[in-house]
């Protein structure tokens, strides 16, 4: 038994932060529908060209089922209001004002399941000046604080990562949000509607920062990797381009077993590395000699060297590392799935293990439309004929009704 | 006050054994409203340690970082490594719902408290264990760090400048990433405990949850790569601002997400059509981050006459989507925050009164809220043991003359 059996999720979502939350739902067992259009596509479907074989949407929309349906026809928006009335649960991160102008914002969605879950997401929340704009991954940091401190102190002005992050904690809110509601309702019997801020995600990550601002009137300036109390504190590089270990040492007694693992050199014993406080007051001259023992070595020779001796270490990983690393490997964490059109390809497996549940798995992201026929027949009771006229009026789509090279967007 | 407030989870109690790595997932419960007792060694979570302080003055009720991340819970003290500390924590066990450890993987085993010998004293509990790289396998005593398992992250190397030291996401990311599939887990299995009839553990580690969790496209991305004519390998390094571009403004800065040509469109009308972008090369996303030192120069002429809000409002206007960023006082400013209410005062005994951020998101029906300030050493001692427990003064007395709480 799953935890989400006999739960329907509908997925009005797009990009990163929605479709990852529901494809966690569907990974607990949730029936997860993709309501999407061939004329309005989830961006992620759009970074290449061919809308069914791109490595991120096929990842962030693993587990679910993909209703393709016209949002523009009345029959198209009736048939989604069938759908609604059958679901547990919704989740939008579309930009602000987009379910509305649909009719599918939660009081119209309400009076068709009054008790329904309403996960509403975006990037700055609803209710105030900013609840309209759009706001992609890299917007968050920028607009949250967050971005304004990752930074090195002598960095001309903080970039944070080319990566998006923190997109995939706020679905992880997302998530955690439409969980607690369903107990409630479970318990209760009441739905409710729950409009979630990425932003605030971002915010609640580093709220020890803010509350530098509010207890101390202090503006929080870029740290880099070094630590109040701990000394070495950061990544060094290592032999080769571009290879780095992250080392911690915070105890006397780390640091003793850190310049034993190093061979006890004799810069260790000068007393301006006696112990944490003159560390930390020496911190440059400290960093340089550790760099001068890792640039001599890989990476890895860093990281099993300081971790036999009990010192926290660990390679900056790339993505051959993670699938080299035996405890990963250990733990069966990187799965494979196999996509109609991507084929063979490795995804993150499920990240946590529940005695009480077993058979938890993903399924390989859906082609646009895959399931429309299945969800036309089986939950809207649709016949055969309705269901191929509907597909020739294009109010339903389906691969077979859909141009699979859509115009890649970096074109 | 605080026991009339309903949240989503009230009814729901949940024991925290967590330090600092795992509070961030205690307080999610204790914002919807469950009653959650944080419950440390009678000299205090070493969390209590943590910088920033308040006034920058180191003491056990000061750490900031302690102050955020234990709103909302009770607090009591336990040494659950003596005989009468044990016998608490298991009372306790048979009166709640949850418990949370993020101890070394064999350490509750090693007190007898491990999930197949708690399950008998209370067959409906959810207990979750979070370690540093799992509870077996190859690195099961490896030590971790925040530092060190946002490298092993895999997101990292992608941070910072090109060429520079990687830089550390802000905060605790990886612990963070625990905790939150930690409460997805022990959610899903609340919900299903009746269904099941029982409760059970959920097993996590830092280092699985924030490889996988944390940017979950990075192995998806490689995988698909390793296709002849297949899409352009994933850059695995520091590409700065190249791809997501910062730009100087009046009062700060910007940062562009133009992906699009007809994005890059809408941001040269919003800089005022000027002739220099209008290059047909410049739509290309690609070209843009292969030529971003030039185009950097270029920029700068245009962005620096408009304040972040211009070009913020300006950007949503024409189609591109643009971020001022904000420092931290600026978003505490923010007319946004302001209209969500989205910081919260609260008024601790020793810390003094301060503004917090509040759970990010808002509840029609059960609000999620800021109930109480991060207990004291100990607060709740008294209420949670002879309130609830019923043990008398004179156990608390000794109890805690012989330091077990």
């Amino acid at each position: 038994m799953l935890p989400l059996d006999n739960v329907r999720v509908l997925s009005f979502c797009t990009g990163g932060v929605g479709p990852d939350a529901c494809k966690i739902l569907g990974e607990l067992g949730a029936d997860v529908i993709k309501i999407e259009s061939k004329d309005n596509l989830d961006f992620m479907r759009t970074i290449g060209p061919d809308i069914n074989n791109i490595a991120g949407f096929n990842e962030a929309n693993r587990s679910k089922r993909s209703f393709g349906v016209s949002l523009k026809t009345d029959r198209g928006k009736d048939l989604v209001s069938q759908l609604i009335k059958t679901a547990d649960i919704l989740v939008e991160n579309f930009r602000g004002g987009v379910m509305r102008s649909l009719g599918f914002d939660y009081e119209s969605v309400a009076k068709l399941n009054p008790d329904i879950i309403y996960v509403s997401s975006q990037g700055f929340g609803g209710g105030g000046p900013f609840s309209e704009h759009q706001a992609y991954g890299p917007m968050l940091s920028s607009a949250s604080g967050m971005l304004s401190i990752w930074a090195q102190p002598d960095d001309p002005y903080p970039v944070g990562s080319n990566s998006p992050l923190p997109d995939h904690m706020a679905s992880k809110h997302a998530v955690i949000a439409a969980l607690a509601a369903l107990d409630y309702r479970r318990r209760t019997g009441k739905g409710q509607f729950i409009d979630m801020a990425q932003t605030e995600v971002a915010v609640s990550l580093i709220g020890e920062h803010y509350l530098e601002y509010t207890y101390n009137d202090y503006v929080p300036k870029p740290m880099g990797n070094r630590s109040a109390y701990a000394a070495p504190h950061g990544c060094y590089a290592c032999k080769g381009a571009d290879e780095w270990c992250a080392i911690a040492v915070f105890t006397d007694d780390e640091w003793y077993a850190f310049c034993d693992a190093l061979g006890d050199p004799e810069w260790t014993d000068d007393p301006k590395f006696a112990d944490q406080v003159a560390r930390l007051r020496n911190v440059d001259e400290l960093d340089e000699h550790v760099r001068e023992w890792t640039s001599q070595h890989d990476a890895y020779v860093v990281m099993e060297t300081l971790q036999a001796a009990g010192v926290a270490a660990g390679v900056v990983q790339r993505a051959p590392d993670t699938l080299a690393d035996p405890q990963l490997k250990w733990d069966g964490a990187v799965i494979e799935l196999d996509h109609p059109v991507a084929g063979k390809r490795l995804y993150p497996g499920i990240p946590f293990r529940m005695s009480g549940v077993s058979g938890m798995q993903s399924t390989p992201a859906p082609m646009l439309g895959e399931h429309t026929e299945e969800i036309a027949r089986d939950i809207l009771g649709l016949s055969e004929d309705e269901i191929s006229r509907l597909l020739n009026e294009d109010v339903l789509h389906s691969p077979a009704n859909t141009e699979s090279s859509g115009k890649g967007m970096f074109d | 006050m605080a026991d009339s407030q309903k949240g989503a989870l009230t009814g729901y109690r949940v024991l925290d054994l967590t330090d600092s790595r795992g509070a961030y997932c205690a307080k999610l419960f204790a914002d919807l409203g469950a009653d959650v007792i944080k419950i440390e060694r009678p000299e205090g979570d070493p969390g209590r340690s943590m910088p920033p302080f308040v006034n920058d003055v180191p003491h056990p009720e000061k750490s900031l970082h302690f102050l955020h991340r234990n709103a909302n819970k009770r607090g009591m003290t336990l040494d659950i490594e003596t005989d009468d500390g044990r016998a608490i924590l298991q009372a306790l066990v048979k009166v709640s719902d949850v418990l949370i450890e993020n101890g070394d993987p064999d350490d509750m085993a090693d007190l007898g408290l491990d999930y197949i010998a708690l399950r008998e004293l209370n067959p409906n509990l959810v207990m979750a264990s979070m370690t540093e790289f799992g509870r077996s396998g190859p690195y099961k005593y490896r030590k971790g760090s925040n530092l060190v398992d946002f490298a092993m992250s895999g997101v990292m190397i992608t941070s910072g400048y090109p060429g520079k030291e990687p830089a550390l996401q802000p905060g605790s990311p990886a612990y963070d990433a625990a905790s939150v599939h930690t409460a997805i887990a022990v959610l899903g299995a609340l919900y299903m405990r009746d269904a099941i009839g029982g409760g059970q553990h959920v097993d996590i580690s830092v280092h699985e949850s924030s490889r996988m969790g944390l940017y979950p496209w990075i192995v998806p991305n490689y995988s698909y790569a390793l296709n002849p004519g297949g899409p352009p390998p994933t850059s695995e390094t520091r590409m700065g601002a190249a791809v997501y571009p910062v730009y100087p403004c009046k009062d700060g800065l910007i940062r562009v997400v133009a992906l699009t040509p007809r994005q890059w469109d809408a941001l040269v009308r919003v800089l005022g059509n000027p002739e220099v972008l209008m290059m047909e090369e410049w739509r290309s996303f690609m070209y843009r981050i292969g030529n971003a030192d030039d185009l950097y120069a270029l920029m700068l002429g245009f962005t620096e006459k408009y304040t972040m809000l211009e070009l913020f409002e300006a950007g949503k206007r024409e189609g591109v989507p643009i971020a001022p960023i904000l420092n931290i006082k600026d978003f505490y400013d923010s007319p946004h925050t302001k209209a969500r209410d989205y910081f919260v005062e609260m008024n601790h005994p020793v810390a003094g009164k301060a503004d917090y951020p509040g759970p990010p998101y808002k509840w029609s029906e059960t609000p999620a809220a800021m109930h109480r300030p991060a207990p004291c050493l100990g607060e709740h001692n008294e209420e949670i043991l002879c309130g609830e427990l019923g043990y008398s003064k004179d156990d608390l007395v000794a109890l805690k003359g012989a330091g077990v709480i």
